[in-house]
This record gives C-alpha cells, structure tokens and sequence, in this order.
C-alpha cells in the first residue's frame, strides 16, 4: 500500500470515528427487491440478509490495493429464497447508478454482496451497506472492465426482470 | 573413398551444420522477443481503474453540488441532507484509496482532497446535529470546495490524454518492435529451410552418386563373371569339336596307307560336323559380342516366311536325313518385316534345338502362320519338354537346364535378343514329358512395302 503517509490516520478516522454512526440501525431497510420475484416487492433489514449463510472472498478489487477479505451472503442464496424468475438483474446503488447484472453471473461465481471488509461492515461513507464482490482473484474472465462495472457499491436495489 | 576425403566431408558437414546456430539464434531471439513485446503489450492493454479517473474525480464533484443544493434547499430535508453528507464522503473515501489516491498523489492533489474531506468532516451533522448554522457552514464550504475539485478535474482530463497519447505511443512502438522482429523471424526461417533444403539436394546428390557407383560396381562384377562363365563355357565347347577333329586325324594317320576311301569319307564327316559346330558356336558369340555392343544393324525388309522356313527345313533335313521334318505352311500371303539373315539365325537355332533335345524317331514340325497382325513360326518337338523349374530361365545366357544338357546355353538368349531387336519376341509353351514349342512372333510386313516387293 503506498498510500501517503498523512492519509492513512484520515482513513482509519474516516471508518472508526465517523463511518460507524452512518451504518444503518438493523431495523432500518438496507435492501429492496422487486420485479420477478415472489411477492413482487421486498425489503430487507442488515439483520434479514445476515440470516443467510455467510460467505467470505478474498480477492483483490479494481479500487484498492492488495487482497481483501470480503463477508457477505451469496446473491445466489438470496434470490433463490425469493424464487426469482428472470434473465437480469437490475443494481442500483444510493447515488442512482445502475447496471444490468445477467443472473448467470451468480450461478457461474460465488458473487457475493459483502457487508464487511477485512471484518469492519461496510458504511454508506465508504462503499455500504452492501458492495457486489465477484471473486475477481478466483476466475481471470473475472479481470475486466465489464466485471467491474458490476462491482456496485452502496448497493440499495435489485430488480429481478 | 579414401578416409582423408571421409574426414573431409565429416569436416564440411559441421561446418554447414554451424551455419544453422546464428541463423537459428537470430530466428529464436526475434520470435521471444516479439513474443516478450507481445506479451507486456497484452498485460498493458487491461483497463486499469485510474483509467476512470475523470469520472470518479466528477462523480466526486457531483455529490459536492447534489450536498450544497440539498443545503440549500429551502425546506432542508434532513434525511436527505445525510444522504447527500454520505455520498460525497464516500466519493472523497474512493479517490483517497489504493491507485486512485496515487493517481492524485502524481498530480499534487493528494493533499487538498485530504484538507476537502477533513473539512467536511469538520461539519458532521450527524455528530454536530442538523442545524440552520451548520447547513449555511456546509453550503459555504460547498461553495468554497467547488472551484478546487474543478481543477483536479481538469488536471486529471489533461493527465488521462496524456496518458492515453502516451500508451497509444508505447503500442505504436511495440507494434513496429514486434514488425521488425517477426520479419526478422522470417527471414532467418527462410534461411533455415533453404540451408536445409540445399542440404537435402546436397544429400540426394551423394546418395545418387553412390547409387551410380554401386551399380556401376555391379556391372563391373556382372560383366566380369559373365566372361569368367563364358570363357569357362566357350573353352568348354571348343574342346569337344577339337578333340573330335584330334582324334579323327590321329586315327587317318595311324591307317597310314591302309586308308580306305570309305574311312577317309566318315572321317570327313566326322571332322566336317566339328568344324560346323565351331562355326556355329563362333557365330553366335560374334552376333552376342554386337548384341551387348549394339553394334547390330538390322536392315528391315518384308520376309517371305514361307519361303525362308521351306529353306531352312531343307538345310536341316539335308543334315539329318535320318530325322523327319514336317513343314505347314498357312494360305495367304505370310510376309514379316525383320531382317531375313538374323530370322534366318533364330528359326536355324529353334529348329537344331528341336532335332537336337528329341529323340531321332520323333518327328520335329514347323509351322508358318500368320495371327492379327503378325507372323508366326513354330517349331514343335516331342522331347522331354522343359521342367516348371527351368521354364523361367530358359532364355537366360548360360542357362543350360536340369538335368545338364549338351551346350553353351546361348542359343535362346541369343535368339530371344535377336527377335526382340525386330521388335518381335520368342514364346515358349512346354508340357513336360511331351514336348515343347518355340514360337517366332514377328510383326507383319507393312502393305506399301508388301507390294513394292511384289512390283519388283
């Protein structure tokens, strides 16, 4: 990491003191799903994805330097438990970036929608609540920049078409 | 080959097999190096993330503008005032991680997105609570940040098309480096493939050269052992005329006087038969010796067949009067196109053949012919026949048949070599214990020449 040295103490503020009271309550929504998917439309609280078994990547990312260990439940998992029907998935992120996803990227990969890395949850400040990991490390296909245009962060909605 | 040339032959092959080693080195050298070209240029071509540069540093800018408008907003929605405070952390967090924060550190812009994001942290309004005082301070230093992202933006587009000429002019290189050496590659295979080509030829060259030596060797030895038989064979039969000749004179000189005019007459006989074998013998080895120096001319003419069998039959019958020779001769014109003095050679020898491996009561019968458009003679015997065994080889020189039989095993060859001169052939067909049959297959006179001979 040749981060310069000034800015690594502003990092590690930036996630403890600050970043913490910005992850959300577990009340709180942090997930929608709608489209093709039983019930037509869900949300779910940071306690309703953890109930799924939770899965760990270690890879590296396009935006970071060196190998991270990402926790989070597998995509897969979760729109199986909602009987999702369809070819894509529509992600779309807090500040309204979206992109269309193919749902035979969660067969073909353990893609993952973290909630932590390297053990810290992820916040709306950083990269949160959920960030879209592939195991980018795993599968060189993986290495290019039509993959890393689905790694979308600040993940708040799927919509199964 | 002495060994002195072997040793030099094994010294000039090194010396084009040490042609290959630069050349093969100047081919393997430019094809790793295009290869080592190609390969930094692959690794290069992936899109790395700094390459968004520009539009993460406005995705940044745009969160700063979406924070102060939603500040200034009249009703000042506190929701999304944090949502807003989020975002543009979060976007300030991402150009200060792994290769974004060096790309901003070579721009010199490390430090002021550093002071921008302590700022805004400054104006927490979840720590400080969302007050009329601290949205006003957010919007100042909204207001305030705008111009300075501005520049990192523009600088950032400046380095991105620097950046972009620059890769684009590394490619434009590595693209000519690769050119240069996989024409140099080519070049040195075309190298390759005419020095082994030229020392294919080189090679078929010597194996032809050894071939033509070897059987050159072996007509050589052939020819020798040829003589060798024939001078072991012709002796052979000189002797048994000499001796007959010998003794004949002994016995007439032993008489002395006493002589009877009727002893004087079978020695003649006797001594006359011997020379005529002498003769015969000395003639077909003359008409070999041209065969084997192509020396024979054959003069072509149309040939009464008929007429030369009628001769030829009578010659033999006036030798062996004892022996019954049948003569048949077809209708119709039998007019062959060969040279009469060499027929007159084959059909004599098939027909002393004849006489010579039947018994004396077994009648010898010729017949004359014509098939298509060639003339036959045939001279049939009731002799032994020829074996299965023999049959091949029985127009082979010196081959003489099992048991031994009487001779110098010329006679077919020679007649066979004959014929064939003609442009016709002898065929045999034999049943063992039989007889045989020698047939002369001639072609037939062309018409034009037919009837000139018939004009004159």
């Amino acid at each position: 990491m040749k981060l310069p040295t000034i800015s690594i103490p502003l990092v590690v503020l930036a996630t403890v003191v600050f970043a913490n009271p910005a992850i959300q309550a577990s009340e709180d929504r942090i997930l929608t799903l709608g489209g093709a998917i039983a019930g037509g439309k869900v949300a779910l609280t940071r306690a309703d994805v953890l109930e799924f078994p939770q899965h760990q990547i270690v890879t590296t990312t396009s935006v970071t330097d060196g190998p991270q260990t990402f926790e989070g439940f597998l995509i897969r998992d979760l729109l199986q438990d909602l009987d999702a029907e369809g070819d894509v998935v529509v992600a779309r992120a807090l500040n309204d970036y979206q992109i269309e996803i193919p749902i035979s990227d969660f067969e073909r990969f353990d893609v993952v929608g973290a909630l932590s890395m390297e053990g810290v949850p992820l916040s709306s400040r950083d990269k949160g609540p959920i960030w879209i990991v592939y195991p980018r490390d795993d599968h060189p296909e993986l290495q290019d920049i039509r993959y890393d245009t689905r790694w979308v962060w600040q993940l708040v909605s799927l919509h199964v078409q | 080959m002495s060994l002195g040339q072997t040793k030099g032959l094994w010294r000039s092959d090194w010396l084009s097999y040490a042609l290959y080693v630069p050349v093969l080195a100047i081919f393997l050298g430019a094809l790793i190096f295009a290869l080592a070209q190609s390969s930094t240029l692959e690794r290069d071509m992936r899109i790395a993330a700094t390459q968004n540069m520009l539009w993460v540093v406005s995705q940044t800018q745009m969160e700063i503008y979406a924070l102060a408008l939603s500040v200034s907003a009249p009703d000042r929605d506190e929701d999304a005032i944090a949502r807003r405070y989020d975002l543009a952390i979060s976007r300030l967090n991402l150009i200060q991680q792994g290769p974004q924060a060096r790309y901003l550190e070579t721009l010199g812009h490390l430090d002021g997105i550093e002071r921008m994001t302590a700022a805004l942290l400054d104006l927490d309004p979840q720590r400080r609570g969302h007050t009329a005082r601290l949205h006003d301070a957010l919007a100042d230093l909204c207001a305030d940040l705008h111009p300075q992202i501005n520049r990192i933006a523009n600088d950032v587009m400046i380095a991105d098309w620097d950046k972009a000429a620059a890769r684009l002019d590394t490619y434009r290189d590595t693209q000519r480096l690769v050119m240069v050496s996989v024409t140099f590659s080519l070049l040195a295979a075309l190298a390759i493939t005419w020095l082994l080509l030229s020392k294919q030829r080189q090679l078929f060259h010597a194996e032809v050269q050894t071939l033509r030596a070897s059987r050159l060797l072996k007509q050589e030895q052939d020819t020798a052992s040829t003589y060798r038989d024939f001078a072991a064979i012709v002796s052979h039969q000189l002797r048994t005329p000499l001796t007959l000749i010998d003794s004949a004179m002994h016995r007439l000189e032993r008489l002395g006087d006493d002589v009877s005019a009727s002893e004087v007459s079978r020695r003649r006989a006797v001594v006359s038969g011997a020379i005529g074998r002498l003769v015969r013998l000395s003639d077909t080895v003359l008409l070999l010796a041209r065969i084997d120096n192509s020396q024979i001319g054959v003069r072509f003419e149309p040939l009464h067949m008929a007429d030369i069998a009628r001769t030829l039959v009578a010659e033999a019958q006036a030798q062996h009067h004892v022996r019954r020779i049948d003569l048949s001769c077809a209708e119709g014109p039998l007019v062959a196109w060969g040279d009469g003095d060499l027929v007159g050679h084959i059909i004599d020898n098939l027909l002393s053949n004849a006489l010579k491996f039947s018994a004396p009561d077994k009648p010898v019968e010729m017949r004359v012919f014509a098939q298509g458009q060639q003339i036959a003679c045939a001279v049939s015997d009731q002799g032994p026949g020829i074996t299965e065994v023999d049959q091949p080889y029985v127009f082979d020189r010196y081959y003489r048949g099992q048991p031994y039989v009487e001779g110098v095993g010329l006679g077919l060859a020679l007649a066979q070599s004959l014929a064939r001169l003609q442009g016709g052939h002898i065929n045999l067909e034999t049943w063992p214990g039989k007889g045989s049959v020698f047939t002369l297959w001639l072609d037939a006179a062309p018409s034009g020449s037919r009837s000139q001979r018939s004009d004159n």
